[in-house]
């Protein structure tokens, strides 16, 4: 009986390895080639990470820089052009700008609204919740276009505002808040009022306390979904380089994918993709959390 | 009951910008779906149906919609049955099973555009891993294996595996052959959705009470497949309706894989409606059959969620 759950075991984990293993290769193929050098990247050897000789590099020193500079260990010369080609760090700042302000508005907008749909008596309110349901149905992306229009007429094109603005309404956002709210005692909502508060400090002092694992599931979600978009900002933003979210960014370095250099190249997107990643890895419990929770609505 | 004011300043800001940012887009889509109006353009004209026309009648338009069917039609049943198995497997083991969920969420929260890159150099005809794998193969254990000459009616000479190798190493381009592209780009959709999947059917699988097994196995459910009719599957319902809800709508914006990988090509086999809608609209400035494609896009949506919602949830409830 024994044996053969060890044998069923062991089947399921060839298999699952097997699964992992084809998940982890283009994982792979980013790392290796942000370390190795060109002509190990085109002559597909050197496993991993390469030889890692120290060399000159013709590409390097074609753009000005003097031979001693440009003679070092492929993984280091990969990152290091990387940064002296592209604004790395302003690419990853208009990330973090982008979607840390998409997550304040939406909270906002949200919180308040969610309060007054879950413990407030108003005309109407069914309405507005029935409207939240109808708008859940709609994909900003799909509507993208008259989006875009409006965004243009405004003359709004390639700012951050274009960026922020059609994400600053979560409907999603509502109804989750609004589920949890649901399940507040009103009891502490009538002895903050007893104690004299208003329906405003109600709603940030102890409404926003009591929210906090809500709003943790919501964050992940929001961020995630916003540092990783590439569909929105690609249309609102035309050329001007320092608004480039990190996907934009992306895009960028891929540019002649057979004139350039490869690794640094890799190294570029490695850097830009690298932060989420290791958040995740990090707080992965939270992150699972917060995607399931969302999504189980 | 408690009576204030302050809802007013609660509600109002929500439904102002959903009816600016969400709802009127709608309608502006559909007016502009009528007209030969052209973002830049100060004045337009009404044109009837004629955008729709064009869009039901053209072959661009015709491989639009095939391409996106395949897409859909493809990644959402694989994607949604490797989630469950994942999540079943993982459910059963002992060990382990925490490494393997994090490997297969990573996709999930990976920057997909940079994956898309990723993706291109793997399958690369010269400089891929993939091909270069296949021709170190050639001759010997995974050429049995992957061409299938396991299987009794496969010659070891007509595999495509041998085919290739006889032919100086002529392995699939993938990406860049006309035959291959939809389906590398559906792999890709599959390897990025079902980590999301999995998480999702693991939640739901944790929830299902172990006695109703016990009573399953009392019923005489004795095999696993048994109890997993009896038990798991109808327990399931309302995660496989939210998870095929979800990754359909998923599946119908795709975008960043088809936008850096085949630009809709080759000969607009990977044509879908997102880029469609971006080619014509944003890069051709063709607003007006931008917005009708926008509006058929919408209606496939909404239509699909209402279907799911409130016609099958009736009879996943238990």
């Amino acid at each position: 009986m024994l044996a053969r759950h060890y044998i069923g075991e062991s089947w399921k984990h060839g298999l699952l390895i097997i699964g992992a293993l084809i998940v982890l290769i283009p994982f792979y193929m980013m790392v290796s080639m942000s370390l190795k050098s060109q002509q190990e990247i085109q002559s597909i050897s050197g496993g991993l990470v390469g030889a890692q000789e120290i060399q000159t590099f013709p590409v390097c020193t074609k753009h000005g820089y003097t031979e001693e500079v440009c003679t070092m260990r492929p993984y280091k010369y990969n990152f290091w052009f990387a940064f002296k080609k592209a604004p790395i760090p302003r690419y990853l700042m208009n990330g973090l700008i982008v979607t840390v302000s998409i997550f304040l508005i939406q909270v906002l907008i949200a919180l308040p609204c969610s309060y007054a749909l879950a413990k407030l008596r108003f005309k109407g309110r069914e309405f507005v919740f029935s409207m939240v349901l109808f708008c859940l149905l709609i994909p900003v992306h799909a509507i993208a276009l008259p989006l875009y229009v409006m965004l243009a007429k405004a003359g709004l094109v390639d700012t951050y505002a274009a960026l922020i603005i059609p994400w600053t309404i979560s409907v999603f956002g509502i109804f989750l808040m609004r589920q949890f709210f649901m399940t507040v005692p009103d009891e502490l909502i009538d002895a903050a009022r007893m104690d004299g508060m208003g329906e405003y400090s109600i709603v940030w002092k102890v409404m926003l306390p009591v929210a906090i694992p809500a709003l943790l599931a919501f964050a992940i979600f929001s961020v995630v979904a916003h540092w990783n978009d590439y569909f929105w900002p690609r249309i609102v933003i035309t050329g001007n380089r320092d608004l480039f979210t990190p996907p934009l960014g992306i895009r960028e370095f891929r540019g002649g994918i057979d004139s350039d250099e490869f690794g640094p190249m890799m190294a570029s997107i490695v850097t830009v993709t690298i932060p989420l990643i290791v958040a995740f890895i990090v707080a992965q419990k939270r992150f699972v959390e917060g995607i399931t929770m969302t999504g189980m609505k | 009951m408690h009576h204030s004011k302050a809802h007013i300043w609660f509600v109002w800001p929500a439904i102002i910008l959903m009816i600016v940012i969400l709802i009127l887009p709608i309608f502006l889509a559909g007016g502009i779906s009528f007209t030969n109006y052209n973002l830049g353009n100060s004045s337009f004209e009404w044109v009837g149906t004629e955008n729709y026309e064009k869009m039901f009648s053209r072959k661009t338009y015709i491989k639009m919609i095939i391409s996106t069917a395949t897409y859909v039609l493809i990644v959402v049943p694989v994607s949604v049955v490797l989630g469950l198995v994942a999540a079943i497997m993982l459910n059963s083991l002992r060990f382990g099973a925490d490494i393997y969920k994090t490997i297969f969420f990573l996709p999930v929260m990976a920057t997909l555009l940079a994956m898309a890159i990723a993706w291109e150099f793997t399958l690369h005809p010269t400089l891929g891993i993939i091909n270069s794998y296949l021709a170190n193969g050639c001759g010997g254990i995974r050429e049995f294996i992957l061409g299938f000459h396991w299987l009794p009616w496969v010659s070891s000479e007509d595999s495509w595996y041998s085919v290739a190798c006889a032919n100086n190493m002529d392995f699939p381009y993938w990406l860049k052959d006309k035959k291959t592209a939809i389906w590398t780009i559906c792999f890709i959709g599959v390897w990025q959705a079902f980590g999301f999947n999995m998480v999702l059917y693991l939640a739901g699988l944790t929830s299902i009470p172990r006695e109703l097994y016990h009573a399953a196995e009392m019923d005489g459910a004795q095999s696993t497949w048994e109890q997993f009719k009896l038990v798991t599957w109808p327990m399931l319902g309302p995660t496989t309706l939210f998870v095929v809800t979800i990754t359909t709508i998923r599946s119908f914006q795709v975008f960043d894989t088809i936008e850096i990988l085949t630009k809709g090509g080759p000969a607009k086999t990977t044509y879908v409606m997102m880029y469609a809608i971006f080619e014509k609209a944003i890069q051709q400035n063709i607003t007006s059959i931008g917005a009708a494609i926008t509006v058929v896009f919408i209606i496939f949506i909404i239509l699909l969620t209402f279907f799911q919602r409130y016609v099958i949830e009736k009879r996943v409830h238990y």
